[in-house]
């Protein structure tokens, strides 16, 4: 079942194109990345998701129960808890900590006695336990970010939309934003975020779209994206007492097209359709392997060979 | 409704919670209470109790002595509240400048100089006060009388009329006690009692102050909330967990609430203010006109739905409280309207002017108030038909107004103009 599915989406802004013609899956179960440079269309995409502003054309729908935002027709998303938390935060700043979860907590349809249960245990979760009587307004700009996320999941949500989890958060912060992350993949629930820092996608992501300029520049699987911009190289380590001239011979092996050696680090890039098992063969027959990577592309490198090809066709 | 309820929840917990909001609830009831105090002592000092006067006589014509002593007493014996006494009596003008200076001082409340030929020829009193103020007029006159008799008195010495005849006289000379009496309805006819008259018009005033603050008193507390939720970004994480309908209603709810418990506060504490004042300062029974209190919950609950609904729709398209304010202002003129023809609506209740004004929608709740608290037989048809008329145009203000909130609460940016106002009211 799709989470979500958008369907040749289009949204301008004045003269501005902030999505054209846009078509995502998004499974449920997954983690799903919404990558792109800032401007590309990933907050007013999910704007749309939100329902918060109108696709100009397209449709969009939400766990395949007919609930859409279309060009015309708006209707609420209510059979499917969502959490949202949008790029600008913003809560309540006179009200208490406790009080604005327990708040929204009781908005978001949660009972007296869960709320009783699930405000403390949050609050304890975010670090936030010691400050639930402090003003929203006393909070420094990363505590203010870790209620806000508490505020956006004290429910539970089926679907968690989160724009720009990460920014404004120390890396302690960080790591404790990816593992619920990944807690709530492993209990079946769907995350939805957007970011423009590639190694944080790498590292959560099952599927990632990567947008410019308003339109879809890749999406797919992320380990399926990696292997298809595979870039070819490997890294091996040898072992034993090695000369130059022990070496040598990896040069001339036919699906080798190049060598780069740092001691015992060699760095070998591979000819086109060379598979790197056979490389692996060849060298075990004749030197101790010690190590032996096949380097896969980083997002960070696809996402700028893309995008910089892509701008530098338009300029 | 479960939201619905919470948002109204959240709304006036916050919203009774702010000082500015305590400080106006405890001030607004302290400047009424002191205006009613010092009305009430004014009163007082005019009809009730008041420390003794002490004033001057000089009597140029050296003859009267006697008598204006005797009169003096006389009036403090039959007054024993309001004592005025001779504090000094002259004969000759030597100590003039004195006892001029005394008034001055104010040791003397007033001073008095009877011309030589007064009891025989065309001589006058001269009173000296210092400003001639309302209560001093009425001392001054007071005084007067008193000197008057004793010329009479003096007068009827010197052409020898018994003491029999004096008194006879006197008795022929006694006022006739008056009142004044109302009939409202034929069964009952009752007196009006000193300040009663006040009274009666303060009331239809009192109800119609009271349904003004009830109505307009949170408007800006709903344009603050609306613009803060918008402002700060709230909203959208808002309108994830509830329809802007639903927001939108728990906002009005709320406030609704906080305006029932501002009234009832300031209505008890006024009411307990003028029955103990009633009871124990002006002598007079105060009579609310409780009939009314049915109509007055209908109208206020209409009136504070149509106002607050404008003011969410207007908070939902400014971006800060100044721009809103800027939009409020002709609003509110209409809406305060009536309360500059106040005094001329609650004269003639039934006149041309209440007529129509009843049933201009936004004037109808403070209208009909004045009107109902200033004559309570209004004919049944006439409030029943100005409450429909309210409700219809009430519906078609919420109508429009959560369509305008929809739209608006999410939009950023430069304020919308009339016509893309009136293209969101058109869309589905």
């Amino acid at each position: 079942m799709d989470a979500i599915l958008l369907e040749n989406v289009c949204k301008s802004f004045g003269r501005v194109q902030a999505v054209d013609n846009l078509s995502v899956r998004v499974p449920a179960g997954c983690v799903y990345g919404f990558l792109g440079p800032n401007g590309a269309g990933k907050t007013t995409t999910i704007r749309m998701i939100m329902n918060i502003i109108r696709p100009d054309s397209g449709c969009i729908r939400m766990f395949a129960n007919g609930t859409t935002n279309r060009a015309n027709i708006r209707t609420r998303l209510t059979t499917v808890k969502i959490g949202y938390m949008p790029e600008e935060r913003g809560l309540y700043r006179k009200m208490k900590v406790g009080k604005v979860l327990a708040y929204f907590g009781a908005i978001k349809g949660l009972k007296a006695s869960e709320l009783n249960s699930q405000v403390p245990r949050w609050l304890e979760q975010m670090g936030l336990a010691d400050w639930a009587d402090k003003k929203v307004e006393e909070l420094s700009r990363g505590m203010h970010q870790k209620l806000q996320f508490a505020v956006t999941v004290i429910n539970e949500p089926e679907l968690v939309i989160l724009d720009e989890p990460f920014s404004g958060l120390d890396p302690v912060n960080q790591d404790l934003l990816k593992d619920i992350i990944c807690r709530m993949r492993s209990e079946g629930k769907t995350v939805l975020f957007s970011t423009h820092v590639m190694h944080e996608a790498e590292r959560l992501c099952d599927f990632i779209l990567l947008i410019n300029k308003g339109k879809p520049v890749l999406d797919g699987r992320l380990d399926e994206i990696r292997s298809r911009y595979k870039s070819g190289a490997v890294s091996v380590e040898l072992g034993g007492d090695l000369g130059p001239e022990d070496t040598s011979f990896v040069k001339t092996l036919p699906m080798v097209k190049g060598t780069e050696s740092q001691g015992r680090r060699m760095e070998i890039s591979l000819s086109a359709d060379a598979d790197p098992q056979d490389l692996l063969k060849a060298l075990v027959g004749r030197v101790r392997v010690q190590a032996f990577e096949i380097k896969v592309p980083s997002l960070h490198e696809i996402f700028v060979s893309l995008v910089g090809k892509d701008n530098a066709k338009n300029s | 409704m479960r939201k619905i309820l919470k948002v109204a929840q959240r709304e006036y917990v916050e919203t009774v919670k702010t000082k500015t909001f305590i400080l106006s609830i405890l001030l607004t009831p302290a400047i009424i209470g002191i205006v009613i105090f010092i009305s009430g002592r004014t009163q007082r000092s005019i009809t009730g109790p008041r420390p003794p006067r002490k004033v001057a006589v000089t009597d140029l014509t050296n003859q009267l002595m006697d008598e204006i002593k005797a009169s003096f007493e006389q009036h403090n014996e039959s007054n024993p509240q309001r004592q005025i006494l001779l504090d000094e009596l002259h004969t000759d003008t030597s100590s003039d400048e004195t006892v001029k200076q005394k008034v001055r001082d104010g040791q003397l409340n007033a001073y008095f100089v009877l011309d030589k030929d007064s009891v025989e020829g065309t001589g006058k009193i001269q009173s000296f006060t210092r400003s001639t103020k309302i209560v001093d007029l009425d001392l001054i006159s007071n005084v007067e009388n008193l000197l008057n008799s004793a010329i009479f008195d003096r007068r009827c010495k010197l052409k020898e009329v018994s003491q029999e005849l004096l008194a006879e006289i006197r008795e022929l000379r006694r006022r006739v006690p008056s009142e004044i009496i109302e009939i409202g309805s034929a069964s009952e006819q009752k007196k009006v009692q000193k300040g009663e008259q006040i009274a009666k018009t303060m009331i239809p005033f009192f109800f119609m102050f009271m349904m003004f603050m009830g109505i307009f008193g949170m408007g800006q507390h709903m344009l603050t909330s609306v613009i803060e939720e918008k402002s700060s970004r709230v909203i959208e994480v808002l309108l994830s967990a509830v329809s802007p309908f639903e927001l939108m209603a728990g906002k009005i709810m709320g406030l609704a609430g906080v305006s029932l418990t501002v009234i009832g506060l300031w209505a008890t504490a006024a009411l307990g203010t003028a029955y103990y004042g009633a009871a124990n300062w002006w002598n007079i029974t105060l009579e609310l006109p409780t009939g009314i209190l049915l109509y007055f919950v209908i109208y206020f609950i209409l009136g504070f739905l149509m106002f607050s609904s404008i003011l969410a729709g207007i908070g939902s398209v400014c971006n800060t409280i100044k721009e809103a304010q800027s939009l409020m202002m002709p609003i509110t003129f209409i809406f305060i309207l009536p309360m500059v023809a106040w005094f001329n609506l609650a004269q003639h209740p039934d006149g041309p002017l209440a007529r129509v004004l009843s049933f201009l929608p936004p004037l109808t709740p403070i209208v009909m108030t004045l009107r109902l608290a200033s004559s309570p037989e209004m004919p049944f048809l006439e409030v029943f038909a100005s409450i429909v008329l309210l409700a219809v145009f009430v519906l078609a203000v919420m109508w429009a107004a959560a369509k305008v909130f929809r739209t608006g609460i999410l939009m950023y940016g430069k304020r919308p103009g009339w016509s893309e106002v009136l293209r969101w009211l058109r869309q589905s």
